[in-house]
């Protein structure tokens, strides 16, 4: 059960989102099981683009909202096997995979996660993190290697 | 003391005939050239002879009854003239300690029996205690107060074939006894009505239970998931022998130990966003909550909780390798609570020791493992021990109390605590203890002032202060859209 400073909460997400160029994403309540999640097309500079897709877990925003990549599924490495076989992986910035084998993107750990972080901010991270995808695709680098100034911070 | 058997035997029997006022085989005499007293026989110089020291004098075994137990049961033994009553016996019968005061009993149990006035004609128990009325009541420790108000002097009876050692009784009336020491500063008995609901039972939360046990806290909820494992014995109060057990009960037995009337209730659940609802629960019935949880989500759910509840909480943490530590003291809406120290000072929130496989756990990929590098218990428990006078002050408030006048050193919301320069630390070139006093050190607590975020996401309001941010009224944020 929601509460009212969490809809109040969802919808300025959603708010933040739309007023600051990521209108590409949004938060959305599905009815039938009374669940939030945020979702959207992420599009890279080369063109391609990722459908992500963040469930809104029962004690946000104390608790992180995981994101995922649901398309391209599988995702793939740079050597063609899937991303989502890594697990939790430094060198690509992922975590636990969704049971679908949906990838899922390191945006803030659990350990540096908090209730203070805007999901504008962590969409934000993920783009980067797309882009860094594709260079660690382009030249087989792990992934870590284009965002190590995102490795520790925030 | 002596090891010798035959200067042993002695020793015991010149004070066994001291004390019964009887001839013996040995006495005791002033030796002038070695300035104490030695034992020599009877009728003889013996040079050799021992001096005697405080723990020779102390060789009485020592049997000890629960003035309490014995208090409810006083109907049931005028009427029956004789109760059981089995003891625990430690070192090798040295001591006999009525089972009733045992949280943890000894291995080997010694029945026996108490009797009032008379002594039986047979004896069927190893012990027997025999309660004989006295004329007037006195204060000596073998000496038992009926609830008549009628004293009665305890006696171990002599059985066939026992030594001519007798054991020394004492009463145990634990309740009183315990107040005693505690009243010089805490003046009052209200810590028996409050509850303290500790979450997270590892070295720090446990000896902070313990201590607030010891101060007289009668209530206690406790919550810790894990078991205490061999590696916890080296800093946790638990002992090898209590290896497997849910550390919640080994931390009831410790606090039962400490403070036998408290009531403790015991939750072997993990403080996370699953549990949310059980510990909502538990707050309603707490005074204050102490956090000795080690991860970021566990404590931002129980602050998040707490400041809704309205109910103080203080969470304690070490750095790294235990190098020093953080207390953070939380008065909901009043002080910083713990979303605003994250964000106010996130290097120090998220400086935290790594003591288990499950705190690497968290914090480590697959591809990049993270160390187990727990601190010495010395060095964590300063900073559990800051924790508990701290939750001393807030169970306190707005009593007489003579630690009433710590809360003017200890006003700030959070305190820094070093054990010792570490190194890669800003903490690595701190000046010697002994060359600095006015710079920072180790070995010394800072008070830490930072101000309450008014648009915390938990103490304040986050989402009136973006919405202000963007010009619209939070009361007029369209709801979020249904989708299929």
């Amino acid at each position: 059960m929601w509460t009212l400073d969490q809809r109040r909460r969802l919808a300025m997400e959603h708010e933040i989102l739309q007023r600051e160029g990521f209108s590409q994403f949004g938060v959305y309540h599905y009815a039938a099981s009374d669940s939030y999640y945020a979702s959207g097309l992420a599009r890279s500079s080369s063109g391609r683009s990722y459908n992500l897709y963040m469930p809104i877990p029962s004690g946000f925003p104390t608790q992180r909202p995981p994101l995922y990549v649901i398309d391209p599924t599988p995702l793939l490495t740079a050597s063609g096997t899937s991303m989502a076989a890594l697990g939790v992986s430094h060198a690509m910035h992922t975590l636990t995979p969704h049971t679908q084998g949906w990838v899922q993107i390191c945006h803030w750990r659990d350990a540096r996660w908090h209730s203070g972080i805007v999901l504008q901010k962590v969409f934000l991270k993920v783009l980067i993190w797309i882009e860094a995808y594709e260079q660690h695709l382009a030249t087989g680098q792990p992934l870590a290697d284009f965002v190590r100034s995102m490795a520790e911070a925030a | 003391m002596t090891t010798n058997p035959v200067q042993r035997q002695m020793i015991k029997e010149a004070m066994q005939a001291i004390a019964e006022r009887k001839p013996g085989r040995s006495k005791l005499v002033y030796d002038k050239a070695k300035r104490t007293i030695v034992a020599v026989a009877e009728g003889s110089y013996a040079p050799q002879a021992l001096n005697i020291t405080a723990d020779d004098a102390d060789m009485f075994s020592v049997v000890t009854l629960s003035a309490e137990w014995l208090r409810e049961r006083w109907q049931e033994l005028n009427k029956v003239g004789v109760l059981p009553v089995s003891f625990s016996s430690w070192d090798g019968g040295d001591a006999l300690t009525q089972s009733a005061l045992c949280v943890q009993p000894s291995s080997t149990i010694v029945e026996g029996s108490l009797l009032l006035g008379e002594q039986p004609s047979n004896k069927a128990a190893d012990l027997a205690i025999i309660l004989q009325p006295m004329d007037q009541a006195t204060t000596k420790p073998d000496v038992f107060l009926s609830p008549d108000g009628e004293a009665f002097r305890a006696q171990v009876l002599p059985g066939a074939g026992q030594s001519a050692a007798v054991p020394d009784i004492e009463f145990a009336d634990v309740e009183p006894q315990l107040a005693l020491r505690r009243v010089g500063i805490l003046e009052t008995t209200i810590l028996k009505d409050k509850t303290v609901l500790c979450i997270g039972l590892g070295t720090g939360g446990a000896f902070v239970a313990v201590e607030l046990a010891k101060c007289g806290v009668g209530r206690f909820l406790l919550v810790d998931r894990d078991r205490l494992s061999v590696g916890n014995v080296v800093r946790h109060p638990g002992g090898i022998s209590q290896v497997g057990r849910s550390k919640v009960n080994v931390l009831r037995d410790l606090i039962l130990d400490k403070n036998p009337k408290a009531h403790v209730e015991v939750h072997a659940i993990e403080a996370n966003f699953d549990n949310r609802d059980v510990i909502a629960g538990l707050l309603q019935a707490a005074d204050i909550v102490i956090c000795g949880t080690d991860n970021r989500q566990s404590k931002l759910l129980i602050n998040e909780l707490c400041v809704a509840a309205d109910i103080p909480a203080i969470y304690g943490g070490a750095f790294r390798r235990a190098y020093g530590g953080q207390v953070l003291r939380v008065r909901p809406r009043q002080s910083p609570c713990q979303q605003c120290f994250v964000a106010a000072l996130p290097d120090e929130a998220a400086d935290v020791e790594i003591s288990t496989a499950g705190d690497a756990g968290e914090v480590a990929y697959s591809d990049r493992l993270v160390a187990v590098e727990p601190g010495l218990s010395l060095d964590v428990l300063p900073i559990a021990n800051m924790l508990a006078k701290l939750a001393l002050l807030e169970l306190l408030a707005d009593k007489s109390s003579t630690l009433n006048t710590l809360r003017r050193d200890f006003d700030a919301p959070w305190y820094l605590w070093l054990n010792r320069p570490e190194p890669g630390t800003q903490y690595a070139s701190l000046p010697p203890l002994s060359e600095s006093s006015d710079e920072m050190t180790i070995n010394r607590w800072y008070g830490v002032y930072f101000d309450r975020d008014e648009a915390c996401p938990v103490c304040g309001d986050f989402v009136a202060s973006l919405a202000a941010s963007y010009g619209l009224d939070p009361a007029q944020l369209p709801a979020v859209a249904d989708r299929e």
